[in-house]
């Protein structure tokens, strides 16, 4: 008994004192310093201090900047920062079943945050190669599938991690949302996937016809106030017509970039343009429309998994020629199975003659500003997330490695 | 005329002998070394009588202890079961009795006014594995296949055949991925999710609404308990969402993700009925009651009924306290089916439903000895010895 009580004692006072240091964490401010920072939108800076506090950055700057009395200072020589990777187009791991609502072609109000699992090893994946923040769509089996939302990559629910709810809808062109149905040819019709669409060309009716519903219901309520309101999806969909909600179409091949354009024009709607593999046949157009790009893998040879048949040829060199034509793009990794982390996605796109610091936007800054949340992410400047990583060297470089991943201003990294 | 003398005189003997059976009006006096009148999940407050009885008339505990008037005593026939412990009898929470083709309607996935009470079959053989295993009075629920199944009934197996007590008790709700059907709405957890949401909503913002959202209304008033089958994180997280919006405490039926969602559970008052534990399980798993009962959250036991002592054993082997495993057989799943004043306990005015065991029914080496539907052995060798004579002595005695 005599020995236990101070040992007890001991115990509780380091546990206190634990628990002291990391109620301060919050509040701490910790300053990073003697690092080669590439803060996003803006040249490398080296010899560069970021100084942080209570999950927000609170001043960077060259070596001029010395860290705040008091202030944690962690010596990051040799050492290159960079904001949180953003990913604008992710899949997450929800099963494929779970991504898409077969009952319908079109589902334009479905959340794919109902099915999001914190723990979902993908995140932790992309979290290790210095991602920070995602942009998850659903599926892509269905024409018009649902709404996407944007989410950090760490957490341990959904509400907690989202920053942005319905932040997007996807609309898919190409093969894929046609795959499952059937057509009838006699026999016993015992499946709702006798239905259409089963070509391009249906995918693209039930599209239209989504959106000539929504623009009915549009000049209805207009009209006759007291109507019954419209289904949810197309409330949704009036929304996007109305420009609230943003459209993403999901289009690969030439000929369904192309069609993405066409349709986004005929009913007028903005629409960002989703995987593009063929984006560099079609570069003039996409610049004459302004169209925003989420290039997907462009580092992958071919298109993988069930959009292989979409029979878009992607070329490396896409980036340089989207870059060449002033064309507004992302990378990501998409729904390309063969993707690469996104950071190599950025590294095999200098590679192919993306200059470097351009590469680094293309998966900070510009995806950012793409999502409406450039005020809080995707670069360092005070006021900003405290969303960065250290990486060992420059993360361009093939043999960099993310040394520490810190998500509001606290270390999501995992021990190698 | 001697002859019929003596016809008479049988007769008389034999009217004598029919009265002098017991008949179905006569009380029953239950005594034993140990009555656990109701148990708690801790321990000092579980109600315990030494060398007492019950009285039971008409099917009910008519007093308990002390209470008994001596003249209800004197005419009661005895029942003495000695040094045996008499506990309240298992309430299954929920069960589909192996009918789930009958209990999920295959159509539409959203059918909440559909009652399970309807395809109650009471000389179902299943209803037989109940006593048996100690199980006194079960919720009757529609399967997991449909996103809202029905409402669930209550009942109680017999010697012979069942009965429902409780025809419409709760909402049989499911997120689970046999709710999710390739072949019909919803294919998908977004869509069922979905689904739910624009229901509840219409059931609460709506001014004309059908049968089926007014059951969801009487879940949002908290008239009626509701059911969730749900396993995954995700699952299980959808529904709690859903209870915080239309400001209803859900009970999760499954649940077997849910130490991740713990907090979020205890926040939000919702219970959890988990799948029977077997000793081949993960370890979480077999510690997941400790830590449920830990966080606060009300847990019991639904799925084989043989396997429920076996659950409240592995369960106080990995943590959890003996009287909470026992509270979890008995009085957790009665409240979670709003049937606390009628099943799960030995006070008076419940069923008269119990077990006898020669010890405590969590030591899996003590002998079941008795279980009692309705005042009526429903399980037991000395059945027959039971009903014939007026004292008894029986298995276990002094």
């Amino acid at each position: 008994m005599t020995r236990l009580l101070p040992t007890s004692a001991l115990r509780t006072g380091a546990a206190l004192m634990a628990l002291t240091v990391f109620a301060s964490a919050q509040q701490a401010v910790t300053a990073y310093t003697n690092a080669t920072i590439l803060p996003g939108g803006k040249p490398a800076m080296s010899n560069a201090t970021l100084v942080v506090s209570g999950g927000k950055v609170i001043a960077l700057g060259g070596s001029a900047l010395k860290a705040p009395e008091g202030a944690i200072v962690i010596d990051c020589k040799g050492k290159t920062i960079t904001p949180g990777l953003i990913d604008a187009s992710f899949q997450s791991g929800t099963k494929s079943e779970d991504l898409n609502e077969q009952s319908d072609e079109v589902t334009p109000h479905l959340r794919v945050l109902d099915s999001i699992d914190p723990e979902d090893p993908r995140f932790q994946r992309a979290r290790n190669a210095g991602v920070t923040t995602v942009h998850v769509m659903p599926g892509t089996r269905n024409v018009i599938g649902g709404l996407g939302c944007v989410l950090k990559t760490h957490g341990t629910d959904p509400k907690e991690m989202v920053i942005k709810e319905d932040a997007s809808m996807r609309i898919v062109m190409g093969a894929e949302p046609s795959m499952s149905n059937r057509a009838i040819r006699g026999g016993r019709v015992n499946s709702m996937y006798y239905r259409r669409p089963t070509t391009r060309m249906g995918v693209i009716w039930a599209v239209r016809r989504a959106f000539y519903d929504a623009k009915e219901a549009l000049n209805k309520t207009q009209g006759a106030p007291g109507d019954a309101p419209p289904s949810p999806g197309t409330q949704i969909l009036t929304q996007v017509l109305q420009g609230k909600v943003t459209a993403v179409t999901t289009a690969r091949s030439e000929q369904d970039l192309r069609t993405a354009l066409r349709i986004a024009d005929e009913f007028g709607y903005q629409t960002i343009i989703d995987e593009a593999q063929d984006a560099y046949m079609v570069a003039d157009e996409l610049a004459g429309k302004k169209a925003v790009v989420m290039l997907g893998a462009p580092s992958a040879e071919a298109v993988a998994g069930s959009a292989r048949s979409d029979g878009a040829a992607p070329r490396a060199g896409t980036v340089a020629v989207l870059a060449a034509k002033g064309i507004t793009f992302v990378i990501t990794t998409g729904t390309n199975t063969a993707a690469l982390p996104l950071i190599n996605e950025a590294m095999f796109a200098v590679r192919n003659g993306l200059g470097p610091q351009q590469a680094l936007d293309a998966i900070t800054i510009e995806p950012a500003k793409l999502l409406g949340l450039s005020d809080r992410i995707g670069s360092l400047a005070p006021g900003k997330d405290a969303d960065f990583v250290i990486w060992s060297q420059n993360p361009l470089d093939p043999a960099a490695v993310a040394e520490s991943v810190l998500i509001n201003g606290q270390s999501v990294s995992q021990p190698r | 005329m001697q002859i019929l003398n003596q016809n008479r005189t049988t007769g008389a003997l034999l009217l004598t002998t029919l009265l002098a059976v017991p008949t179905a009006a006569q009380d029953v006096l239950v005594q034993a070394s140990k009555i656990i009148v109701a148990y708690s999940t801790e321990a000092p407050n579980n109600m315990v009588l030494k060398d007492s009885a019950l009285l039971i008339r008409n099917g009910k505990i008519a007093f308990v202890g002390a209470d008994i008037p001596a003249e209800a005593r004197r005419a009661a026939r005895v029942i003495d079961y000695g040094n045996a412990t008499i506990s309240p009898g298992f309430v299954l929470a929920a069960t589909t009795l192996g009918r789930d083709v009958d209990l999920g309607e295959g159509a539409i996935a959203f059918t909440p006014d559909l009652l399970t009470a309807d395809a109650f079959d009471p000389w179902l053989e299943q209803l037989d594995t109940l006593a048996p295993a100690g199980v006194t009075s079960f919720g009757l629920v529609p399967s997991a296949r449909n996103v809202a199944g029905g409402i669930g009934a209550v009942g109680k197996p017999g010697l012979e055949q069942g009965r429902l007590i409780a025809p419409e008790v709760f909402v049989g709700f499911s997120v689970s991925r046999s709710a999710r059907n390739q072949e019909r709405q919803p294919t998908s957890l977004m869509g069922a999710h979905q689904m739910l949401r624009e229901s509840f909503t219409e059931a609460r913002d709506g001014v004309k609404i059908g049968p089926d959202l007014a059951i969801l209304r009487q879940v949002m008033s908290g008239q009626r308990p509701a059911f969730f089958y749900a396993d995954t994180f995700a699952e299980i997280n959808a529904v709690l969402d859903i209870g915080a919006s239309f400001n209803f405490a859900p009970i999760i039926l499954g649940g077997g993700q849910s130490e991740r969602v713990i907090e979020k559970l205890a926040k939000r008052g919702a219970g959890i009925v988990l799948n029977t534990l077997s000793p081949m399980m993960r370890r979480a798993d077999l510690e997941l009651p400790a830590k449920l009962n830990k966080a606060g959250i009300p847990f019991c036991f639904a799925g084989r009924p043989d396997q429920l002592r076996l659950s409240a054993a592995l369960a106080v082997r990995n943590g959890l306290s003996r009287s909470t495993a026992s509270t979890a057989l008995t009085r957790t799943p009665a409240t979670m089916l709003g049937q606390q004043a009628n099943v799960g306990a030995l006070r008076t005015g419940c069923g008269a439903d119990f077990v006898v065991f020669q010890g405590d029914f969590i030591d899996l080496s003590a002998r079941h000895i008795a279980t009692w539907v309705d005042g009526k052995l429903a399980h037991g060798a000395s059945a027959k010895q039971a009903m014939k004579t007026r004292n008894t002595n029986l298995t276990g005695g002094r």
